[in-house]
């Protein structure tokens, strides 16, 4: 057999495995729910419970955070991040949660927040909305 | 109902919106006159459609930069009336950032990529010889398509593009205040700049990564060119001096992006896998395998095919990462929440048109490629150039993969998430072709082209194998590296090798061998990148960790997460790490808010080191955002920065009035007051030290009170006592006909009210009452620290293999030089593996 032939071979072999791994790793959009049954971390799309108070003073711990959100199949719970409460998270539309449930909490390793439109947003300078476009 | 606007300046956006057209149009016409130019036979030919081809294409660049300077003067001349001002901009702004604000929407970052796409179109007419008419008619091609980006063409309910000369009215139609005909009264100023993007590195970053971007399209237009006119070889050594080109600057502005994520951005480092960060290095890894691949090819005349692939893909990789990041489809993936301008399905079609073009010259001309049948020499240095090539793109195969998966999920119907540890993943993945492809950098070079004497071989990559195993020993060892996965153990070890090799071959250089020395420069500095990058990533520490949080210390989970925030109040010292930081207060400078931190290093009780860090939060847009800054050293750098403040919100500015004029308000600001008898020379206990009386003034003088001789007023000279520091003032009692008042001080820093507020001459006493700011009141900040060791030998990395990219387009254009086009087999060494 050519030698390139072998080479080939070989790389067709790592691109699929590269491919199969990625899809193995790959985790879920899930629910608090579905979080409740899963032993490993998973994301939950959600948004926040704007009536219900969200709790940080960093005068009493520095790096904890919490708050109520409402999943997409509408289940509350609340959800504590170990870290200082992320720059307008009131405003936030959508937030997508990474982490796992400890007891009744859902403890999150990482949030991630979408703000409004700016398409969407027709309160002209009476509120302007906050949209990260880091357009490069 | 038309409304007759009032106080509107439509004639510089009028203007924009003509000379959007007419660069769309005379891209259009150049590119069909220069494809006539092309396919016409020559021998009758007066060259009219060339000529035509170059005045459209002329015309074309005139217009680009007539855009340039009419959306410039909207912006200089905040013209709010357009959405494009009102957006990005804001009369605060200072006018270098109104630079940056150019390129802050989608549509300014089109207009920056045409611009650049205009020069190098012209450099082709100057420079291309014979290449002129194809290449230009792709070049042409990809002006035009650009140009529809940003039409603002409204056809129904769809829209072609979205032009940076919307109107603010247009834009959002909807909204009530566009009732009325002066609604420019009511908006007196644009949304602002996002503050992330307030930086000096963001005027000089958007340029460079665009015109690297930009330089895609020449190799990709030389190799459409070379399989359309059947020149298969010859437009290969012509290609390659602007692939390299590319490399360089695509390269510069894409590290130049990760600097300023790393000097400006919180987000704690140089690169962290973001699909928007990935996908900006998709063309990159596919430029750099296909000038490798171009370069075997030249060589050898093996791997013809792989060559004409990469160089095709690299342009339409470039139209995909563009897709990515602007088409809103990576939504909730990406943190970079870029604004969706409903080009999805036009983006899709832009690159659909260059992809079919792809495809279609190399199925119709596959069987006229020169594709040799015959197997290369496994000591060839050639042979290990391709199989480096080839995991570039293994490499670039799996960010894309992961990266485009919402892509999948939208074409699939799935709903897959990103791998929770994403990070990790990407890291183990990108380490293990890191070694492969480092390795090679440096094996190869001991290869010769065709054929090598390989005892020679072995001897040689082993010396330098051995080395580079000790000292990448010594270096995980000092560094602390291993305590990290095996693979980065190798990454070191391959990087190392890498450098060393290649500094063997640049000293051979010095021996007269130039013809090596830009590919053994940019080996070494894309070695020296990645151990840079490795042990700053690799072993960065988070060095303010608290220890401090007294409510929710005993839940378990804490343990697996160190607390990375540590709160500052003014003015008290906090140890962190081998510092003593403190809070010294903010100052505002201009539209900085800048937090005054001041760091000592103590050893021994001896404070070896002094340093004040200066973080900064700038708020716009309603938000805040936090820049760091970094202490830098030779050999590491320290970066702090401000994760959450209450100065900037919890402090209405009317605080400023410290003065003589108590406010039941004000109040509300301290806890209950404690009242104190005491006599002159008594001491006061409270929370933070203590205050004593030193004596009572009896000709204290009460600012705009005249005092008559029956009046009384006596000063309490007061000595607070906190934190080895004294702290001087005076409440004043005051009994004026039969009123009695008192004026209360205020000592900000440490957070205290004072007021004289009786006094008992029975027992020769007097009442001071005291007021303690709670302590969520005082001031303070919440910071993260974080240590990068080692991270400079990123940077000069980079620069180094710049300049080695540099040195090697030099000697590329020297050889065009010559051997003029014919196909050059014999040449001795050259640029190759990365």
């Amino acid at each position: 057999m050519k030698k390139s032939a072998i080479f080939g071979i070989v790389t067709i072999a790592i691109a699929i495995a590269v491919i199969i791994s990625t899809y193995s790793n790959t985790s879920t959009y899930g629910s608090f729910n579905d979080a409740r049954k899963a032993d490993a971390e998973l994301h939950v799309v959600g948004h926040l419970n704007k009536t219900k108070p969200l709790y940080y003073d960093a005068t009493k711990d520095a790096n904890y955070f919490s708050f109520y959100m409402k999943d997409n199949k509408g289940e509350e719970c609340k959800v504590v991040f170990d870290g200082t409460k992320p720059q307008d998270f009131e405003r936030s539309e959508q937030i997508v949660l990474t982490g796992s449930m400890k007891g009744k909490e859902f403890h999150a390793s990482k949030i991630l927040m979408k703000c409004p439109s700016k398409y969407t947003d027709d309160k002209l300078n009476v509120a302007e909305s906050k949209t990260q476009s880091a357009s490069i | 109902m038309e409304i007759a606007y009032q106080g509107e300046h439509l004639f510089p956006g009028s203007l924009g919106q003509f000379f959007i057209v007419l660069a769309f149009g005379s891209a259009l016409f150049s590119f069909i006159c220069y494809y006539f130019a092309t396919t016409e036979t020559a021998a009758n030919s007066d060259n009219s459609w060339l000529r035509m081809g170059r005045i459209g294409y002329w015309l074309n660049t005139v217009s680009i930069i007539g855009m340039g300077v009419c959306l410039f003067y909207i912006l200089y001349n905040h013209y709010f009336e357009y959405h494009y001002a009102w957006s990005y901009t804001s009369k605060t702004l200072p006018t270098y950032y109104l630079i940056s604000g150019f390129w802050n929407g989608q549509e300014g970052g089109f207009l920056l990529w045409m611009f650049w796409g205009a020069v190098l179109g012209n450099v082709l007419i100057w420079r291309a010889k014979s290449w002129e008419k194809p290449t230009m008619a792709i070049m042409a091609l990809s002006q035009a398509v650009l140009g529809t980006m940003i039409l603002g063409l409204q056809i129904g309910s769809a829209h072609i593009g979205s032009s940076p000369f919307l109107l603010l009215r247009d834009a959002m139609a909807e909204a009530p205040i566009f009732k009325s005909p002066n609604y420019l009264d009511f908006i007196k100023d644009g949304k602002g700049m996002n503050p992330s993007l307030q930086n000096y590195w963001m005027i000089i970053h958007p340029p460079v990564l665009f015109l690297g971007v930009a330089s895609l399209v020449v190799p990709f237009a030389f190799a459409v060119a070379g399989l359309w006119q059947k020149r298969f070889k010859e437009w290969v050594p012509a290609a390659i001096p602007y692939a390299l080109f590319a490399c360089m600057i695509l390269g510069t502005g894409i590290i130049m992006g990760s600097f300023w994520a790393y000097e400006s951005l919180n987000f704690d480092g140089f690169w962290a896998w973001d699909p928007v960060e990935n996908a900006s290095i998709f063309p990159w890894l596919i430029m750099v395998a296909a000038v490798h691949v171009l370069i075997v090819f030249k060589n050898s005349g093996h791997s013809y095919f792989t060559a004409a692939f990469l160089t095709l893909l690299a342009f339409v990789i470039e139209w995909y990462s563009s897709f990515l990041a602007r088409s809103g489809v990576l939504g909730e993936t990406s943190v970079h929440a870029f604004t969706d301008l409903g080009l999805f399905w036009q983006l899709v079609i832009g690159m659909a048109i260059f992809f079919i073009i792809m495809v279609y010259l190399l199925v119709s001309r596959w069987k006229e490629m020169p594709i040799t049948k015959k197997d290369e020499d496994t000591y060839s240095r050639e042979f290990w150039m391709f199989v480096g090539a080839v995991f570039l793109c293994l490499s670039c195969l799996q960010l894309v993969v992961v990266t485009s998966l919402p892509v999948w999920n939208l074409i699939f119907g799935t709903k897959w998430a990103p791998p929770t540890e994403a990070i990790k993943q990407y890291n183990v993945f990108q380490g293990s072709f890191a070694v492969v492809i480092a390795l090679l950098t440096g094996v190869t070079q001991f290869l010769k082209y065709k054929k090598t004497d390989i005892t020679r071989f072995f001897i040689t990559s082993g010396v330098y194998l051995i080395f580079a195993a000790l000292v990448a020993a010594l270096v995980i060892y000092a560094t602390g590296l291993y305590k990290l996965s095996f693979v980065f153990w190798l990454v070191m070890f391959a990087s190392l090798y890498s450098v060393f090799a290649n500094g063997k071959i640049l000293s051979d250089v010095f021996k007269g061998k130039y013809k090596l020395a830009g590919s053994a420069v940019s080996h070494i500095g894309f070695g020296l990148l990645l151990v840079g990058a490795l042990i700053a990533a690799g072993t960065k520490k988070v060095v303010s960790i608290n220890e401090q949080g007294e409510e929710h210390i005993a839940e378990s989970y804490k343990e697996e997460n160190p607390k990375e925030n540590l709160l500052l109040y003014l003015n008290q010292p906090i140890k962190m790490g081998e510092y003593n930081v403190t809070f010294k207060g903010d100052t505002i400078e201009g539209a900085q808010h800048l937090f005054n931190i001041d760091y000592e290093r103590v050893k021994d009780g001896k404070v070896t080191e002094k340093f004040r860090l200066r973080p900064n939060v700038i708020q716009s847009q309603g938000g805040m955002s936090s820049t760091p800054d970094t202490k830098h050293y030779l050999f590491r750098d320290l970066y702090t920065h401000i994760t959450m403040t209450n100065v900037i919100s919890a402090e209405p500015k009317q605080e400023e009035n410290h003065t003589d004029h108590p406010e039941a308000d004000d109040d509300k600001n301290y806890d209950a007051p404690v009242a104190h008898q005491v006599a002159v020379g008594d001491t006061i206990p409270y929370r933070d030290g203590k205050i004593v009386l030193k004596s009572l003034n009896k000709d204290v003088k009460v600012k705009d009170i005249p005092l008559s001789d029956k009046d009384v007023a006596v000063g309490a000279q007061l000595e607070v006592i906190t934190q080895g520091k004294t702290y001087k003032t005076e409440p004043v009692y005051l009994i004026k006909g039969r009123n009695i008042f008192d004026f209360g001080k205020k000592l900000e820093e440490v957070g205290l009210k004072l007021r004289f507020s009786k006094i008992i001459p029975d027992k020769g006493k007097v009442e001071i009452m005291v007021y303690q700011q709670p302590e969520s009141k005082r001031k303070f900040i919440v910071m993260k620290a974080v240590e990068f060791p080692y991270i400079n030998f990123l940077w000069a990395g980079t620069i180094i293999m710049v300049i080695g990219f540099f040195m090697s387009i030099l000697r590329r254009n020297k050889d065009l030089k010559v051997q003029p086009a014919a196909a050059q087999v014999k040449i001795q060494k050259s640029k190759f593996k990365k």
